[in-house]
């Protein structure tokens, strides 16, 4: 590695009273009469803490407040009249780090409109990156402000499309709230 | 801990008195005990077997055992494109992962040639600096109840919590945040984000005086600090040790300042330097680094063209309306939109990304020191090598020679000092 240091760096490098020297030479009028003082010093700053408020939750009665971006349960939106959004592209199981996790099994009925016939997610491999959320070209795969995942088996943690999906005024409450286009037909 | 070898039996039998000339000396056989410390031991932050020496209470001979945490980052890289790639790195230095991302993109970067837009180099500077708060913050915390203090670890974490909501705002995550794309980020900023993090570093300054109080001159963290743990300069670079290690033994090395990379020249900073070179200068290190971090993120923020996110993504919308609108009606004026102020970084299909074939290495200075990412792409979205350095591995490897002739009970005092974490030693 090339490390010049330039002298500038240097002279301000030797931030003054700042060093060990230095406390010891504060020190070395009497140690006891100075560690004492110290010691008083930290214990009213503790005290001090006393008057604060605290800062956790009662947990499950208060539950945290979570940014919309949060990355908690994933789920797939639906259009506003209820049916399918995604179009089965396979773009978010390409892009996820972890094989297989996402599966899609998708047809094409006589319209040619894609038909998804099964969409799991293995919540308990996913590691809640955003791969996948980020790539969708239609928006549909996102992120749900849920962090309550926890349950009995793995097996429990592979969800499938009926799962997954929200309802049409539930997907159009999510876009309200991240700012898209409301209704998607 | 568990004893790996005992000495035979020298108790004095019992129907010899030490009272008719037997030397008490005799009674206590000298041999060295091999101590097996770790994996699992509180203070080693991670998983980590030391296999040490004792000749009484004091240390001969050290030999660190690694390899717990072992995930294969490197070899991850070559079976997953390189956005498939990017959230695993996460997971290795996962209290100051920011700069794996940051090492990583700029990589990328480099071999392709994409350009980074000012904005998004302020927005990184901000991550990163608030970063290093949080990382050693953390080390703070468990380096002083290492000591036996338990008060400032509640602090630091509290304040640590702090920061971690304002990232969850911003990247979504907490510590896992995967938000650096290449040649961009991967959301602006959320609106009022700015004001908020300009309300942690007003406040912060009080805090760490605080913490200070209660630590800096405590007598009990002088005492087992001063004097302890001496990394020479000359030690430090035969073991390739950097970061606030190196900086405690007088070396002004320091990323940021002698090969600045993002827009580090542009703001103004000092390096901490001690010249102890012992674990309270290491610690005094640390804690000044913090405040320089707080005046870097100052100036971003009130330098970061196209200021908050709000606005700014407001404004943008409104340009991208009018355009649109203009198509048809040609008398629709478009608002000012600076076409320098190309804020976002061009969007890339993350899908199909492919960098051109080359070779990168990138090094950035992380809050354990030097961080380095090597690249080598062969045309395919998957790159054909990455090799890191991490910074905890040679900060490590010195702690042998580091503790040799010191008392068993301040181990965990100095090797807390080198803030080594695990899971990037291992990788
Ligand atoms: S969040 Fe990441 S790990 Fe989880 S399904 Fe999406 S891409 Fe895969
Ligand atoms: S990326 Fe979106 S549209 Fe494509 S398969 Fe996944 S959820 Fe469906």
């Amino acid at each position: 590695m090339m490390m010049m240091v330039s002298e500038q760096t240097q002279a301000s490098a030797s931030l003054a009273g700042k060093t060990t020297t230095d406390v010891i030479k504060q020190s070395t009028n009497s140690l006891v009469v100075d560690g004492l003082k110290e010691i008083t010093r930290g214990l009213l700053t503790v005290l001090k803490q006393h008057n604060t408020d605290p800062i956790t939750l009662e947990y499950p009665e208060v539950m945290p407040e979570l940014s919309d971006r949060f990355h908690g349960r994933l789920s797939l939106l639906s259009k506003s009249d209820g049916t399918d959004l995604c179009i089965g592209c396979q773009a978010c199981a390409r892009v996820c780090p972890c094989d297989d996790l996402i599966q899609i099994e998708m047809h094409r009925d006589a319209d040619k409109k894609p038909v998804i016939d099964r969409f799991t997610i293995d919540l308990g491999r996913c590691i809640f990156c955003g791969n996948c959320t980020e790539v969708c070209p239609v928006d549909c795969i996102k992120f749900l402000p849920d962090f309550e995942l926890a349950d009995y088996s793995r097996e429990a943690l592979v969800l499938d499309k009926k799962d997954l999906t929200l309802n049409g005024e539930e997907s159009d409450q999510w876009r309200k709230e991240h700012g898209l286009a409301v209704t998607v037909a | 801990m568990m004893m790996m070898s005992t000495p035979s039996s020298t108790l004095t039998p019992p129907d010899v008195k030490p009272m008719q000339g037997v030397s008490v000396e005799k009674g206590f056989d000298t041999n060295d005990l091999v101590v097996n410390i770790g994996p699992q031991h509180p203070s080693t932050h991670g998983v980590l077997r030391l296999i040490t020496t004792l000749n009484g209470e004091v240390v001969k001979d050290m030999e660190p055992v690694i390899g717990y945490l072992h995930r294969s980052k490197e070899k991850m890289a070559e079976s997953r494109s390189l956005f498939q790639y990017q959230p695993t790195i996460d997971r290795v230095e996962y209290l100051s992962s920011f700069y794996d991302h940051l090492a990583f993109v700029n990589c990328v970067e480099k071999i392709a040639g994409l350009g980074v837009p000012k904005r998004v180099e302020y927005i990184r500077m901000i991550t990163l600096e608030l970063n290093r708060i949080t990382s050693h913050l953390l080390w703070f915390g468990t380096f002083l109840l290492d000591l036996g203090a338990s008060t400032p670890f509640f602090w630091a974490f509290r304040d640590r919590e702090e920061v971690f909501t304002l990232f969850e705002k911003l990247t979504g995550a907490r510590m896992m945040y995967n938000y650096y794309r290449f040649g961009g980020v991967n959301a602006d900023l959320p609106s009022g984000w700015l004001n908020e993090v300009r309300k942690f570093i007003d406040d912060f300054p009080r805090r760490l005086d605080e913490y200070e109080a209660v630590a800096t001159k405590n007598p009990i963290v002088l005492d087992r600090t001063i004097g302890q743990g001496i990394l020479t300069k000359e030690t430090c670079l035969q073991f390739g040790v950097t970061g606030p290690a190196l900086r405690a033994a007088g070396y002004a090395a320091d990323l940021r300042k002698t090969n600045p990379y993002s827009c580090y020249n542009e703001v103004e900073f000092e390096v901490p330097v001690a010249t102890e070179a012992d674990t309270y200068a290491r610690y005094v290190v640390r804690v000044q680094e913090m405040r320089e971090s707080l005046k870097i993120i100052r100036q971003c923020i009130d330098n970061i063209p196209g200021g908050d996110g709000g606005e700014l993504g407001l404004l943008k919308a409104k340009v991208d309306e009018a355009t649109k609108a203009k198509k048809k009606d040609p008398t629709i004026e478009v608002p000012a939109w600076n076409s320098d102020w190309d804020m976002f970084g061009k969007k890339i299909n993350l899908l199909t990304y492919k960098p051109p074939a080359g070779e990168a290495s990138v090094f950035v200075e992380s809050p354990r020191g030097v961080l380095g990412c090597y690249m080598v792409t062969d045309g395919t979205p998957k790159a054909a090598r990455v090799k890191w350095r991490g910074a905890s591995f040679s900060n490590l490897s010195c702690l042998p020679a580091l503790m040799k002739g010191h008392m068993y009970s301040d181990l965990m005092a100095i090797f807390g000092s080198l803030d080594v974490i695990m899971p990037e030693v291992d990788r």
